[in-house]
């Protein structure tokens, strides 16, 4: 009983088909061309005071200091926790120190709560205390990502944690002032191919991820190398 | 004769066979696509850290990956374009295990990113290889939305 198909289908049917094939190219368009276009940074937008687009848009430590180590970390991110633990001490004495210009790039791929958590590590480096909240938020980072710990008033509390008195903070991380900002964060990142977090750039070059992100005496003699006193 | 046999049997299952390797490249396709879309940011990583692409090209192919899988499921899963659909989803499968192979060969340490940010996924992926091939060969498929088959009364 061989029958044709081509031939038993109506010439409505057809139509139907090149519909149904239309409609599925259509979404499939507009939702790739929409990730593209939402995913470039933002022209104009509202930034962290010691943030500036030459700097990949990172919080900046000693602007003219030299040499320059460029960090980009997620919040949530369970390894960077375990590099704060590891280099967190060296790094914050360099940044006080003055030794080094620092850039502190927060990354939030790892999803919504990163965005919150990169959101009010912003507003902690506009009341003057990226450092002591970077710190308090590793040490109360949640053990799973996304998992709904994170909110704006559990991150007002890291604040406070982290000695943040400033009244303007937790209007900041309330109103999401610079969730924007996180978006060219992300595109700068993903322009100079960082592929991972955490990701340490000394002079503009990536350390060796095999040898020198947790050993703290190579990334100690990497950062020196480098002229870090 | 035992031909013939063969013949009969492979007729009666081979609408079957194709329907389920269909529903099941396609499904993979759309979960897969589906968990990646919402993050577009995380799947633009895992493409650039294949270290294939240049930058740019990477991170487009990461924002609009998502969708085209999603699409070539959907396609799969109704039964439309069922035969180019299942060559393209197919191919991007033969994609992904070259582009996972590579990273291997060259001692990249990478998640594959397949179904989003974590997972690795690879025997996965290398069965859906092996189903998809079967289906453009394959004359026809139950219950494509258009492709019902017919008998001809007259």
């Amino acid at each position: 009983m061989a029958t044709d198909k081509k031939k038993s289908q109506q010439p409505a049917q057809k139509g139907m088909r090149g519909l149904v094939i239309g409609m599925i190219v259509f979404v499939v368009a507009v939702g790739a061309a929409f990730a593209v276009i939402s995913n470039q940074s933002i022209k104009s937008l509202k930034l962290p005071s010691s943030v500036s687009k030459a700097d990949g848009y990172g919080i900046v430590f000693n602007p003219t200091g030299s040499p320059k180590i460029d960090i980009w970390e997620d919040f949530q991110c369970p390894i960077c926790d375990r590099f704060e633990g590891i280099n967190g001490n060296y790094i914050n004495q360099v940044v006080q120190a003055g030794h080094a210009k620092v850039v502190f790039h927060t990354m939030s791929f790892i999803g919504p709560e990163s965005i919150l958590a990169a959101n009010a590590g912003a507003c902690a480096a506009n009341s003057g205390k990226f450092i002591q909240f970077h710190a308090a938020m590793y040490n109360n980072q949640p053990t799973t990502e996304n998992s709904g710990k994170i909110t704006n008033p559990w991150l007002t509390l890291i604040g406070a944690a982290a000695g943040i008195s400033d009244p303007k903070f937790s209007s900041c991380v309330n109103n999401g002032d610079f969730i924007n900002w996180t978006k060219n964060i992300e595109a700068d990142a993903a322009a100079k191919n960082v592929n991972a977090t955490p990701t340490v750039f000394v002079n503009g070059k990536e350390l060796d991820r095999n040898t020198q992100y947790m050993d703290p005496v190579a990334f100690k003699k990497a950062l020196t190398d480098a002229g870090v006193k | 004769m035992a031909n013939q046999e063969f013949a009969t049997t492979h007729m009666k299952f081979q609408g079957w066979i194709t329907l389920l390797a269909r529903l099941v490249l396609g499904g993979v396709l759309i979960a897969a696509g589906a968990l990646k879309a919402g993050n577009p940011a995380h799947a633009a990583m895992a493409v650039r850290a294949y270290q294939v692409l240049p930058v740019t090209l990477a991170n487009i192919l990461g924002y609009a990956l998502p969708w085209a899988e999603m699409g070539v499921g959907l396609a799969l899963v109704i039964g439309v374009a069922v035969k180019g659909s299942a060559i393209i989803g197919g191919g991007l499968m033969l994609l992904f295990i070259l582009a996972i192979s590579q990273a291997w060969a060259r001692g990249l340490s990478i998640d594959c990113g397949c179904f989003g940010g974590g997972g690795a996924s690879l025997p996965v992926t290398r069965l859906m290889c092996k189903k998809s091939s079967e289906i453009p060969v394959s004359p026809r498929s139950r219950f494509t939305y258009f492709g019902i088959r017919t008998v001809n009364l007259g």
